[in-house]
């Protein structure tokens, strides 16, 4: 009876976007990467996880790649942090992207993550309430957030303001290096919203 | 050259296009899904005085742009003017969005047209003749896909001393414009405070007027709220109080809030407007709401009545078909009693009490933490789960076949026989209580569900409170019948009439097992339904065993029964089963249901139709049994005929957020709900939980005859 009781308590899953807020720790996930093989968030324990939400179909995003930026932090930072691009774009939406295709737009753009992580059905997305893209996680080698929010603090889509805009999660992975605690942890996301179904 | 997205590539080339230096502005600017130009109140502006000008953005259909919020994603139009020396703009003038629902997330914005009005002032040594007014604007239009779009837009403005009147090209689309910009009501008194997870305003109207029932909130502050999560509205007296989910975090150090509120009904002192401006300083907590005027009598009774209601509704759940035969083996168990140590008999009675306020409390404390959490949940909860559905049936089979007596087993059986040791018999006690709970939760008795829609727009002790009371409630008659063993003596004494009550008591549930298999057939669908009659069979060859083996030597024959058990809730376990379409809606109906959306209804009261929504789940009793005698009836059903009106189901049997939503701003939390929304009224009239053909024939009766169904009859 006990079991049942319990069992009764459980509920139904729902559809609604939970939260990742800074401080928290990270929601674990699994997930398969673009080239079908398994990613789990627990092997990169003890190493700094950047979580970026991608959807090439997003004029925010292609700021951030027309303007080599994204591709840019992804080289500067990839020796010490695991860069993980998320795709939350489901399969219903007309921005959804085959894997074939998006290796081959990655390439071109020189866009280099550790992993392309492939969640056309949100589960990953909805876990950490990913609400736009780009929108950016940075994780700390303990599995805590230390950074939600955007990529930078110049809401918009032009390529031009990647140049004056203040790079958040650049700070936030430079801070982190440098052994101090994450000054701007929480910020607003903008951007497309991220195409669940 | 290799491009990665050519047709966004043709878009960014004629963007590049528009914004490079040697393009010209123009007054009508096309852009792939936007026309763009301007507009202006006045055919010719005069010198030194103010007037609108603003930049108008017809959307393709199903295509948006933004507020000044836009919620959780999006990006509000900005607006440049460049304008002859000496003229001054003024700030964007933002009609009151509208919400924009995208999969699980919120933005906030406007679809098909929007003219965004500023204040253009030309100095007053402006000289007669045609003024040049220019304006940049950028926007960023979605739907599924978003794209950037820009465009230099000039109009040419006459400036003469003469005040000119309106102009008539832009006449209908500037008091479009007008009509949506917010105002400050007279008289209203606004608050704010941050509570727990919550943003709580309250808008307290002048005296002697009302506040209208529905009303949406939006800050002008982003990240400030969930803009998703569901807006709950609560009377408060004559004011009305709306609590939204704080984003997380939350904004740090905010001392104050400013936002719209937006009705379709308007404000008093608004002039017809359906948005006004709220700003109000952050500050303490504003407790508990007032005694509400709501047309809801019972909801609206306060917290005395919702407790009085509770207790009553609690008392009644004894008589639901699941809880009854529960509370019959309880029963039998102190007539076994009865004759024996009154006061071990009394520490049982209360135990069994505590058993099930702990199980309400525990119940409500889950339910009220997922929500606070964001959840959407209401009261019977439990059985939105194929899962639990599918082991409450099985339990309820097996109990079943122990009152069969086809084995005895565990506590029921040692009690009879009383060879329980004391603490044993304390553990059932409560166990039983909170088995009982478990079961009573779905079955909304009348009243019930009121109170429940009263507590969870009360603060946590209240709602706590209250379920504590309606556990109270149930457990009551058991209570009464361990302290006053004499109402027991009116039984006869144990004997073998006691084995044949236990086998009556066995048809209740199997007949809840029936339902319940109906239920998961809702749910998770035929083959769900196959596979729960399966395992039962493999349930019931299991505890065979297990009974036959009583008498045997061995631990063969337990450790078989075992495995099919196991077996049997194995093959019975609804897999995968919460993506199967499912629904409550009986095809046997003679209404023509259709399926519930809130666009549906505003759609169809907007045509002119009445709309009668019966918010309903296959797990509610209550529910089923109103659809049989009070929608069945062919009077009714003539009655809607020749009324005209559209009946919706909303179906709650699995979770819904938009019905779970819809409930909250009726004030309620469980279903059945009976709500009849009529053209040209706001709020629905909400007909009682517990329907007889009389009241529906009542209500419908009062409206006009339609023309056209009369001669359907």
């Amino acid at each position: 009876m006990r079991l049942l009781i319990a069992a009764a308590f459980s509920i139904a899953s729902t559809a609604a976007l939970a939260a990742a807020p800074a401080g928290s720790p990270a929601p674990s996930f699994s997930a398969t990467d673009i080239n079908g093989k398994p990613v789990n968030l627990a092997d990169y324990r003890g190493k700094t996880v950047v979580l970026e939400w991608h959807n090439f179909g997003c004029p925010f995003v292609q700021k951030h790649y027309r303007s080599g930026n994204m591709q840019s932090l992804q080289a500067k930072y990839g020796a010490d942090v695991v860069w993980l691009s998320v795709n939350s774009t489901s399969r219903s939406s007309s921005d959804y992207a085959e894997p074939a295709r998006l290796s081959t737009q990655l390439r071109d753009f020189h866009a280099a993550p550790a992993k392309y992580l492939m969640d056309d059905s949100g589960a990953v997305g909805m876990a950490y309430g990913a609400k736009t893209t780009p929108h950016m996680f940075v994780i700390d080698p303990a599995g805590k957030v230390v950074y939600n929010g955007a990529i930078d603090d110049k809401r918009s889509t032009d390529l031009g303001d990647v140049k004056t805009a203040k790079n958040y999660v650049a700070a936030a992975l430079d801070e982190l290096k440098a052994g101090k605690p994450v000054s701007i942890a929480s910020t607003t996301p903008y951007g497309c919203s991220v195409k669940y179904r | 050259m290799f491009t990665p997205f050519p047709v966004l590539a043709a878009a960014f080339a004629a963007i590049a296009l528009l914004a490079s230096p040697a393009s010209r502005a123009a007054t009508l600017v096309k852009t792939e899904h936007v026309e763009a130009d301007l507009v202006a109140d006045k055919a010719s502006a005069q010198p030194g005085k103010p007037l609108r000008v603003g930049l108008r953005l017809r959307m393709e259909p199903q295509w948006h742009t933004y507020w000044r919020n836009p919620g959780d994603s999006g990006l509000p139009t900005k607006i440049q003017w460049i304008l002859p020396e000496g003229w001054k703009a003024g700030e964007i003038q933002w009609p009151f969005p509208q919400p924009l629902p995208v999969g699980p997330l919120m933005n906030y914005g406007y679809e098909d047209e929007v003219v965004l009005l500023a204040e253009l002032t030309p100095p007053s040594s402006a000289p007669a003749g045609n003024a040049s007014i220019k304006a940049r604007a950028d926007w960023l239009v979605c739907k599924d896909i978003c794209v950037p779009e820009k465009g230099e837009l000039d109009f040419v403005l006459p400036v003469a001393s003469r005040d000119a009147g309106a102009d008539p090209r832009f006449v209908g689309s500037v008091e479009r414009a007008l009509g949506m910009l917010p105002v400050d009501a007279a008289g209203w008194k606004y608050e704010a405070a941050l509570q727990g997870k919550s943003l709580v305003v309250r808008l307290t109207p002048p005296e002697g007027a009302a506040a209208p029932t529905k009303a949406t909130f939006f800050p002008e502050r982003e990240s400030l709220i969930e803009p998703a999560a569901p807006q709950r509205l609560t009377r408060d007296g004559r004011a009305l109080r709306i609590e939204m989910k704080l984003a997380d975090p939350p904004i740090a150090g905010m001392t104050s809030l400013k936002g719209v509120a937006v009705s379709d009904s308007g404000w008093n002192g608004s002039s017809g407007r359906k948005a006004i401006n709220v700003a109000a300083p952050l500050g303490a907590p504003l407790g508990a709401p007032a005694a509400s005027t709501s047309t809801d009598a019972p909801a609206g009774g306060g917290m005395f009545a919702a407790l009085a209601f509770a207790f009553l509704g609690g008392i009644l759940l004894n008589l639901m078909p699941c809880v009854f035969p529960v509370l019959g083996i309880k029963v039998l168990g102190f007539v076994e009693h009865a004759h024996g140590d009154a006061r071990a008999m009394r520490l049982q009675g209360a135990i069994f009490f505590v058993g099930v306020v702990a199980s309400f409390l525990a119940l409500a404390a889950i339910m009220l933490g997922l929500r606070a959490g964001g959840t959407q949940l209401g009261w019977g909860f439990q059985l939105q789960s194929p899962v639990v559905v599918a082991l409450l049936a099985a339990l309820f089979f097996v109990l079943a076949l122990t009152l069969s007596g086809v084995f005895e087993w565990g506590a029921f059986a040692q009690s009879v026989g009383a060879r329980l040791s004391a603490r044993g018999r304390y553990a059932d006690a409560f166990l039983s209580g909170a088995l009982a709970t478990v079961v009573a939760t779905p079955c909304t008795a009348p009243f019930m569900g009121a109170a429940v829609g009263f507590t969870l727009t009360q603060n946590a002790a209240l709602s706590l409170a209250i379920f504590a009371t309606l556990g109270a409630g149930m457990a009551l008659p058991v209570l009464l019948l361990s302290f006053f063993p004499a109402l027991l003596k009116r039984l006869p004494r144990p004997g073998a009439w006691m084995e044949t009550f236990k086998q009556v008591l066995a048809f209740p549930l199997y007949a809840t097992v029936a339902w319940l298999a109906w239920v998961l057939g809702a749910q998770s669908g035929n083959d769900a339904v196959f596979a729960l009659l399966a395992g039962l069979v493999l349930v019931a060859m299991g505890a065979w065993t297990y009974g036959r083996s009583l008498h045997a030597e061995g631990v063969w024959r337990p450790t078989l029964a075992a495995i099919l058990v196991a077996a049997g809730l194995v093959v019975a376990w609804p897999g995968g089963a919460m993506n199967a379409s499912g629904s409550a809606a009986a095809a046997t109906d003679d209404l023509q249901w259709q399926a519930w959306s809130p666009e549906k209804v505003r759609a169809l009261t907007a045509a002119g139709r009445p709309v009668f929504v019966d918010f309903t789940a296959a797990w509610c009793v209550t529910c089923q049994v109103n659809k049989r005698v009070a929608l069945h009836n062919a009077s009714v059903i003539g009655a809607f005929a020749a009324h005209d009106v559209a009946t919706l189901k909303a179906d709650w049997t699995r979770q819904d957020p938009r019905i779970t939503a819809t409930l909250a701003a009726l004030g309620r939390n469980a279903v059945p709900v009976y709500a009849l929304y009529l053209p040209g009224e706001e709020a629905p009239r909400l007909l009682p939980e517990v329907l007889t053909p009389a009241l529906v024939l009542a209500e419908i009766e009062k409206l006009p005859v339609a023309k056209t169904a009369v001669t359907q009859r």
